[in-house]
């Protein structure tokens, strides 16, 4: 069997989010008795990151470097990878869940070869040579385990479900070139813009911060959400929020941490006046460490916190804030 | 412009953890007395189609597939400005996987005829696969915008925006074409109004049968494609929460980062 994993990208550097898949497609093969992995490297300028795929798990890489993919567009990754996948076969093609990759690209495919997917996964079982992909499903209330059958196996992978494999420059193998044409392909949704958004809002990006303050209905207004920033740049942490806080546009959306928004792992995430309705939970459940600090003792959250304070956030937060910032 | 609308109605993903079940048999979640709602994603959908029909002079029609209790959700639709609403149902649709939907959908929607948008939640709450959207757009072979959150009309044609790490990406399509959708600042969901709501009670809401579709039931699906649930379980998540004493705030809050400090959190 061969695998074949999906690392297509805009960015300078190998975005952490392929090189988790790579790695999950490295169990994989070792799982399945030590078989071969190859990689997709994709993008505009990216010929030089093959010699580092081969060290991080592939055991060979094929490249599509073109210009016209510097903006990623959706529609010519998926025109390369169907390429890809003509060219070498392979049995399984492992994907990172991200946006164009995961939600655009491999279920497209799947149904253009006819082949069965699951998506966002976070793990695999193999039993007797098969196959299942496990998954958390109704907000992480359960998990499931999928088949997925047809010529190819998809799978996209969930975020920081596997950890990168350290470089071992003392692996081998060959980065080759794929020609693919891509003059002709049409681009029916074409990226016309691109806005840079000066980071308006606080602090660092929610996707891989290491600690979250998030706060929810119970800090009342945006005034008082200053506080839970304030706590945020005494840790040097990113500022989330729960539902009820980013549609009343305390917080972006884009830091809206739950169901409908992101899904964290961060080493210590502190909810405040966050109830600990599934909608959040389901975001902020993987953390680490929780910690709750909310007024209401029967409060959902302390059912799902590490550490708690009962508490009104007006009477913790000051001395919190003070505490450590003098730490 | 004319949007069509897919929606998919589930149990409320508020329905605490405690009380959640699954049922081993038919591989989901126990239905029990939980509320029904219209996935979060859809409704976002329909926010979007209600406020390019705003902008427009439009239409938007909403489509589900499933049984009468579905009709609850398709009010609520109508309830906050969707003008059409459609019910898909056919004992024959039970089991169809992610490939059957998309091809039941793509079916009313040919049936539908003249329309210049599709609008797809990015995924369902239950499952999250997150694949009928796109696999509807090949299925009515569509050009497709992934995790849009809306959708403006300029110069005959529309704009989106994607939001990407750096800020966000323009898109631009022609119709008719599909997209999914994602929430934002822009699209929170209207609530139904009282008015609206007694009038979706007696508006007329056509049914639809595999026969109405010309759909074989027995080739629904993809034959050797397929997405199957082999195991459904609910995971242990046994949290003993440690309590931080203190007469005060303050000294809750000293007691906190000692804490934390002890156990190297931070």
């Amino acid at each position: 069997m061969t695998i074949l994993t999906i690392c297509a990208f805009a960015s300078d550097e190998v975005p952490s989010s392929a090189l988790e898949a790579l790695a999950a497609a490295r169990h994989l093969a070792e799982a399945l008795g030590d078989q071969e992995v190859q990689a997709l490297l994709t993008g505009s300028g990216v010929t030089e990151h093959g010699a580092s795929l081969i060290k991080r798990g592939a055991d060979e890489v094929l490249v599509v470097d073109d210009p016209r993919l510097e903006s990623l567009d959706g529609e010519l990754v998926l025109e390369v990878v169907e390429r890809a996948v003509d060219e070498v076969s392979p049995d399984i093609a492992i994907f990172p869940h991200t946006d164009v990759s995961g939600g655009h690209v491999a279920p497209r495919l799947a149904r253009r070869l006819e082949t069965g997917i699951v998506t966002d996964c976070t793990g695999f079982e193999v039993k007797d040579g098969a196959i299942q992909w496990v998954r958390p499903v109704y907000g992480g209330k359960a998990m499931a385990v999928m088949t997925a059958t047809g010529p190819v196996q998809l799978a996209t992978m969930r975020s920081l479900a596997f950890e990168p494999l350290e470089a071992d420059e003392s692996r081998e193998g060959d980065v080759r070139e794929l020609v693919v044409d891509l003059e002709g392909v049409e681009m029916a949704v074409p990226i016309v813009d691109t806005i840079v958004e000066e980071e308006a809002f606080e602090g660092p990006s929610l996707d891989r911060a290491d600690v979250i303050v998030s706060g929810g209905r119970g800090m009342g207004d945006e005034e008082n959400f200053e506080r839970v920033k304030e706590l945020a740049r005494a840790l040097d942490a990113a500022v989330g929020g729960s539902r009820p806080a980013a549609d009343s546009g305390w917080v972006p959306h884009s830091h809206l941490v739950g169901q409908t928004g992101k899904i964290v792992a961060p080493q210590l995430y502190i909810a405040i006046g966050i109830s600990g309705a599934p909608q959040h939970m389901s975001g902020a459940g993987s953390a680490k460490t929780i910690v709750a600090i909310n007024k209401d003792e029967d409060a959902p959250i302390f059912k799902a916190a590490h550490v708690g304070v009962v508490d009104e956030w007006e009477n913790v937060l000051p001395p919190l804030i003070e505490e450590l910032k003098q730490a | 412009m004319h949007t069509i609308v897919c929606m998919k109605q589930i149990i409320d993903p508020e329905v605490p953890p405690h009380l959640f079940e699954i049922d081993p048999d038919e591989m989901k979640q126990v239905r029990g007395t939980h509320p029904l709602v219209i996935s979060a994603y859809d409704e976002v959908a329909i926010e979007v189609g209600l406020q390019l029909k705003e902008k427009t002079d439009g239409k938007v029609t909403v489509i589900t597939i499933g049984d009468e209790d579905t009709v609850e959700s398709l009010h609520q639709a109508l309830a906050m400005g969707v003008d059409h609403a459609i019910r898909v149902t056919d004992p024959a649709f039970e089991e169809a996987d992610a490939f059957g939907m998309a091809q039941i959908l793509a079916a009313a929607i040919r049936r539908v005829g003249d329309y210049d948008l599709v609008l797809c939640g990015r995924q369902a709450g239950d499952v999250e696969l997150g694949l009928v959207g796109p696999f509807l757009a090949e299925e009515l072979d569509l050009p497709c915008a992934s995790i849009i959150a809306n959708v403006e009309p300029e110069n005959g044609k529309v704009r989106m925006q994607r939001s990407v790490d750096i800020g966000y990406e323009v898109l631009e399509a022609s119709t008719p074409f599909l997209a999914t959708v994602t929430n934002d600042e822009s699209n929170v969901p209207r609530y139904a109004s009282v008015r609206g709501m007694l009038a979706a009670r007696r508006a007329e809401i056509p049914v639809w049968s595999a026969e109405d579709l010309e759909l074989d039931a027995d080739e629904l699906g993809l034959g050797a494609a397929q997405i199957t649930i082999d195991d459904l379980y609910i995971p242990e998540r046994e949290v003993e929460c440690e309590l931080i004493g203190g007469e005060t705030g303050a000294e809750k809050a000293k007691n906190l980062v000692e804490y934390l400090k002890q156990e190297k959190v931070i």
